[in-house]
């Protein structure tokens, strides 16, 4: 499903090269939920980015499904990660001025589809937002919050969900509630890759794999 | 009610841009009010222009004609001298110059004039013609026009004589009655019978004859040409053989009372409207910092370019539209208001809204307004959203 090749992101900085990631290969297979843990600054995010599609590798190669996603050009990748890959960040990142309902539909079309008001109304009763649809992201709790994003994440019924540290910001029972989302989503088939610091998503996770200073660490 | 009623389909870019104008109101406010300001600046300048220069016209008026054409053989140091010219020329010379298009001169009136003994007087017999204008150059006359067997006596002349209004007198054998006896002048107007042309020239038995043909000439604006060469080269192609001479003083003084208005708006327009351009893009820059991750997370999402630059440039076509009607009514209001108190004798029909100005203006804001904002946009839609939701 998820295929990365010896890809390394290096920055260039005035005290010579760094190296997000170096040389990390990774195989995911399709319903995989895979927790990828280590400490801040060891290329958590810069994997999940470059999973997804937004942040081109200095070096290798990345292929969802059989996709090699840099081959595509800017807008066919963003097309291509619209209809196959949903994210879901550590701070939410909510629209300010929409409300609940218009933020889970901030998720682009990526076809013909004409029930997706109906979709947006079904996930917001599933996630328990239903009384919430008309609210402003300020008006919510980081639980809602973050429901809310994991909505608009599975509104066009990705392959894969992409999400960095979900539960960072949430107490512990709203973390359970989010990482309840994500397990449900994966046993519907559905691939997963979670970037955590935190043991919460470990409890459905596949497979955990630790990253330490931009390079996968064997020892664990 | 079932939640999908109230759930709308998608977020077009247009209700995006809505939304955010209501939740950020005062940086579209202050968007709103650059281009108001640029507007409104705009607005005032050309009613002003407009206004000022029928003032000027008006106020011109009593200066006179600047522009004289007298006959080839007439003696130009007598009519400097006299103002009267000493040889005539076909009464037709005038109907050729109206006739003429692209010229740069209006306002032509052919007088026939001669200095003659009356009642033991030496007064000035001048007739004067209807003043025409050339074809697409139509304005008011500049000077009285005096009906055929009537009369308009200079002051001393009525004076001296005890002539009154409604009385008849004879010239050379032709009645004409007093219509006008005209206040003092100081000058050679105090001593002048102005009757009409064809009264004249019965008068002084010159049928179809004129001394003169007055003028002005519309030559404000030339710049690094002399005006005089110009009306010397352009009318003597068309009247071989007349002499032509500019009052210069009339016509500096008409040059710098027009070009008043120009100078000053033209140096203050610019400086509006590039203060205005920043502000704007300022405003835009702002409104993109604050809106980075929001940039970053539609990236994510998989919005391409086309909608996130629609997103800043929707919002400044907005600003530009409203602001065109805003700028727009407060420079008419500021001129509507003000404007009498400047222009005197003309503001109440030449201070009006400019509704030509407004049509533009709706155009042309928004254009304003979307170019100030491109550099910011720019930099909006090329942001890494890795970079951008990585730093959150």
């Amino acid at each position: 499903m998820i295929l990365v090749n010896d890809v390394t992101k290096a920055y260039p900085t005035r005290a010579g090269q760094v190296k997000a990631l170096d040389s990390i290969s990774l195989e995911i297979a399709q319903g995989e939920f895979v927790a990828v843990r280590g400490p801040s600054g060891s290329g958590k995010t810069t994997l999940l980015m470059a999973i997804a599609g937004m942040l081109r590798p200095s070096a290798g190669t990345v292929k969802v499904g059989q996709q090699d996603i840099y081959e595509l050009n800017q807008r066919d990748r963003a097309a291509f990660r619209a209809k196959n890959i949903g994210f879901v960040f550590q701070m939410f990142h909510l629209v300010p001025y929409l409300n609940i309902s218009e933020n889970i539909l901030l998720a682009p079309r990526v076809g013909g589809e004409d029930n997706r008001s109906s979709e947006a109304a079904r996930l917001l009763d599933q996630l328990g937002l239903a009384g919430r649809a008309t609210h402003k992201p300020a008006e919510l709790s980081a639980g809602e919050k973050q429901r809310t994003a994991i909505a608009r994440a599975l509104l066009n019924r990705p392959k894969v969900i992409l999400a960095d540290e979900p539960t960072g910001n949430l107490d512990p029972d709203n973390a359970d509630t989010v990482v309840k989302y994500l397990c449900d989503f994966q046993r519907g088939g559905g691939t997963v890759v979670v970037a955590t610091h935190g043991p919460a998503a470990e409890a459905c996770a596949t497979r955990v794999i630790h990253l330490r200073d931009g390079r996968l660490d064997e020892a664990h | 009610m079932p939640i999908s009623n109230w759930v709308p389909d998608h977020m077009s870019t247009i209700k995006m841009i809505l939304k955010e104008l209501w939740h950020r109101k005062v940086n579209f406010l202050l968007g709103v009010l650059a281009v108001a300001t640029a507007v409104a600046f705009f607005v005032a300048f050309q009613t002003a222009a407009r206004a000022s220069n029928r003032e000027t016209a008006r106020l011109m008026l009593s200066m006179g004609y600047n522009l004289h054409i007298i006959a080839g053989e007439a003696d130009v140091g007598t009519f400097l001298m006299t103002g009267v010219a000493s040889e005539t020329m076909p009464e037709a010379y005038v109907d050729k110059l109206a006739n003429q298009k692209n010229i740069s001169y209006n306002h032509l009136s052919a007088t026939l004039e001669r200095q003659i003994p009356w009642r033991n007087l030496q007064v000035i017999l001048t007739g004067l013609a209807p003043e025409i204008c050339p074809p697409g150059h139509k304005k008011p006359p500049m000077i009285f026009q005096v009906d055929p067997g009537t009369a308009y006596l200079g002051y001393q002349l009525a004076h001296q004589l005890g002539i009154k209004k409604s009385d008849t007198i004879e010239v050379n054998g032709t009645s004409l009655k007093v219509v006008k006896c005209l206040t003092e002048s100081g000058g050679m107007d105090d001593m002048r019978i102005q009757c009409h042309l064809a009264d004249a020239q019965k008068i002084l038995e010159a049928p179809a004859r004129i001394s003169e043909i007055q003028a002005v000439d519309c030559l404000c604006f030339v710049e690094g040409a002399d005006p005089v060469e110009i009306l010397r080269r352009e009318i003597g192609a068309i009247l071989p053989g007349t002499q032509i001479l500019q009052a210069k003083s009339v016509a500096d003084a008409r040059a710098k009372q027009r070009q008043m208005v120009y100078k000053v708006f033209g140096v203050m327009l610019p400086f509006v409207i590039v203060a205005c351009g920043v502000w704007i893009a300022v405003l835009t820059v702002m409104n993109v910092r604050e809106r980075q991750t929001e940039i970053g997370l539609l990236r994510a999402l998989g919005y391409g370019t086309g909608k996130i630059g629609g997103l800043f440039l929707g919002k400044a076509l907005l600003i530009g539209v409203f602001g065109a009607v805003a700028g727009f009514l407060l420079g008419a209001g500021l001129s509507l208001g003000f404007g009498p108190e400047i222009f005197k004798l003309t503001a109440r029909t030449t201070v009006q809204p400019e509704w030509s100005v407004f049509l533009r203006g709706l155009y042309t804001a928004p254009l304003f307004a979307m170019v100030a904002s491109f550099i910011p946009v720019m930099f909006a839609v090329s942001y890494d959203p890795a970079t951008t939701l990585r730093e959150e």
